[in-house]
């Protein structure tokens, strides 16, 4: 264990608070979860599965789901497991669990069962305990991951792993900054330390948990220097704790040459980063989520941006790919639109995954240099504040913003940063804030945004922001004036 | 003319939020946002204290129709007789046709129901002229 590992007494001491939380907390014991853990069989297990696809060069499909009632929950698995033919399953969480109000959940479950359909928008694990989780858990024959958006996430993290699932989504900045509003950044990196020390624990046991920091962040228009910052730093929190099995997350972009390069640096980085801090004994892998901005309500449209996403998730050789459906501009999909979706990718998986195409092409080299270099910029910065303790860094960073996600909806996030794109659409930086990006790295942004506005005819402003927002779903990828 | 913005209950969307401020802001109004996860309570005091002409209500998430419940009866009793309620987004959970969503809303009391497309001049215009309408025969 290194240093910043927290102390197995003060853990356990801690834990002892975090079951008291709500009554399905009580009795969940360490050895009873590794002991259920140990019995599910290999090729259940989401870790392996990660692993296996690195080694054959196989991207896994993944969609989300979650509704409020076990049967009704194991149905919707079941349908995406046969007709979608999905590799790995979800269990997403509804809002409310997400934001640890299970009184909340409690009535959207009763609601839920007079109405006989979900009111809630997700999977309320922490209600339905250890028992009803493991009926889920046990009804599926595919890898199963808990996915949430849950910035104090260690009861329900507790409860997933004691209950079979052998993969957890999140992270104490990504869950915090995009999904929250007054958190403070510190308390969501402590229990998100903790939740990392449990699957640790778990790990020292022999029983390998799959952990994935969420990496689109706010999903709209974020350059990929400052998610794969931000993910590079999640998993080092993780590896401190004992994570063994990392899967790493990159959101569609939109411009190919450039999500090819986030990809491809994305993995790089994080394995320079992590051996720079002197961890080996890791398994890294990288998961690209389909377009996560607004879509195109026509389903066909809709297609085409999920189609998009899978030809890009396969030339990139990511292990896992984030499947959208064609409701998405809609909301929560049903089941048949959430398999559609499925089959589709898994199509183009199929046609593209053998082919290389994107190899040593010169100009997805020059992208991936660039955002070598500007990931540099703001991990340096983050280390000089944090003296010597890399959590002290990051909270101090985004107070300072110098590290700023655009559009989040934290207070702990400054939101100076804008990001615009440019005239073949790649995104870049409009105003920069506080983000410790050199002059030289500056100019490139400032004359690639006024080689656009040039084209346009515009100054470079606000609407440029708000026409790129919302491009995709009104079917163009760069918002162009009228 | 001050009007209140936010998204409502444990929504946490925040892109929208965003450029719905700079484009109200840019249209004329002074826009009191209160960003996301606003309870209704919220959406009220902030309604009195600034002596807001309206409320425009977001939600994305699919829990809009439990959040948005009784928000007009809540402003009645607090004294907010003539404020224009606006709501947009994906209002209900699952794909569900425009007009039904938008008789639901409207019968919940809110002035204005809106989808993703609609086009935000014209939301502007609108809302210029239901203010006007409802303090004319206040």
């Amino acid at each position: 264990m290194n240093k910043s590992s927290l102390a197995w007494k003060d853990f356990l001491a801690e834990r002892e608070e975090v079951l008291r939380a709500w009554p399905t907390g009580s009795g969940i014991t360490l050895e009873d979860g590794i002991r259920y853990q140990s019995k599910i069989p290999k090729e259940k297990n989401f870790a392996l599965a990660m692993r296996k696809a690195r080694e054959n060069g196989k991207t896994l499909t993944q969609p989300r789901a979650g509704v409020a009632l076990i049967d009704q929950h194991i149905l919707l698995l079941r349908y995406l497991e046969s007709e979608g033919d999905a590799d790995l399953l979800p269990t997403t969480i509804d809002a409310y669990t997400r934001q640890n109000r299970y009184e909340e959940a409690a009535k959207g479950i009763e609601k839920s069962q007079a109405a006989g359909h979900s009111l809630l928008n997700g999977f309320p694990a922490v209600n339905h305990g250890v028992e009803g989780c493991r009926r889920v858990t046990e009804a599926v024959r595919k890898p199963i991951q808990v996915r949430h958006g849950t910035p104090d996430a260690r009861l329900l993290a507790e409860i997933s792993l004691a209950s079979g699932f052998t993969s957890y989504e999140g992270g104490g900045i990504s869950y915090n900054i995009p999904y929250a509003k007054k958190v403070p950044l510190d308390k969501s990196i402590r229990d998100w330390q903790y939740v990392d020390r449990l699957v640790g624990h778990y790990e020292e046991n022999g029983v390998p948990i799959n952990r994935e920091p969420f990496g689109p962040l706010t999903g709209t228009l974020v350059p990929p220097f400052i998610s794969h910052t931000i993910a590079i730093l999640e998993g080092l929190l993780a590896l401190e704790q004992g994570v063994k099995s990392l899967t790493l997350g990159y959101g569609q972009g939109g411009n190919i040459i450039q999500d090819l390069a986030a990809a491809s640096s994305l993995r790089e980085l994080a394995h320079e980063y992590f051996r720079e801090a002197g961890f080996k004994d890791y398994d890294l892998t990288i998961v690209f989520h389909q377009w996560m901005g607004g879509f195109p309500e026509d389903e066909a449209k809709a297609f085409a941006v999920i189609n998009l996403g899978a030809v890009v998730a396969a030339m990139a050789k990511a292990e896992k790919i984030i499947v959208k459906t064609p409701h998405e501009a809609m909301g929560i999909p049903t089941k048949e639109a959430n398999a559609a979706g499925l089959k589709s990718t898994r199509q183009i998986l199929s046609m593209v995954e053998e082919q290389s195409v994107c190899g040593d092409n010169a100009a997805v080299q020059k992208e991936a240099e660039l955002i070598r270099r500007e990931v540099a910029c703001l991990m340096k910065a983050v280390a000089a504040g944090g003296e010597g303790d890399r959590a002290r860094g990051i909270v101090r960073a985004f107070a300072a913003g110098l590290l700023d996600v655009p559009f989040a909806p934290s207070s702990y996030n400054r939101g100076k940063v804008l990001p615009i794109r440019d005239n073949e659409g790649f995104i870049r930086i409009y105003a920069k804030g506080f983000l410790p990006l050199d002059a030289e790295i500056m100019s490139f942004h400032k004359a690639r945004l006024e080689e656009r506005a040039k084209v346009e005819g515009r100054p470079i402003s606000f609407q440029m922001v708000t026409d790129d927002i919302y491009a995709i779903s009104k079917g163009k990828l760069i918002g162009r004036p009228k | 003319m001050n009007i209140v913005l936010g998204v409502i209950g444990s929504d946490c969307h925040s892109v929208g939020n965003k450029v719905l401020e700079a484009f109200f802001s840019e249209a004329g109004f002074h826009v009191i946002n209160l960003g996301v996860m606003v309870s209704q309570d919220e959406f009220i005091d902030a309604a009195i204290e600034s002596d807001a002409k309206a409320i425009l209500v977001s939600s994305l998430y699919g829990h809009g129709e439990i959040d948005c419940e009784g928000l007009r009866q809540k402003c009645e009793e607090r004294g907010l007789e003539d404020i224009v309620l606006y709501v947009g987004g994906n209002l209900v959970v699952g794909k569900t046709p425009f007009d039904e969503v938008e008789r639901k809303f409207k019968a919940m009391g809110f002035d204005r129901v809106f989808c993703a497309h609609d086009d935000l001049h014209q939301a502007a215009e609108d809302l210029k002229v239901d203010i006007a309408a409802r303090n004319r025969h206040a």
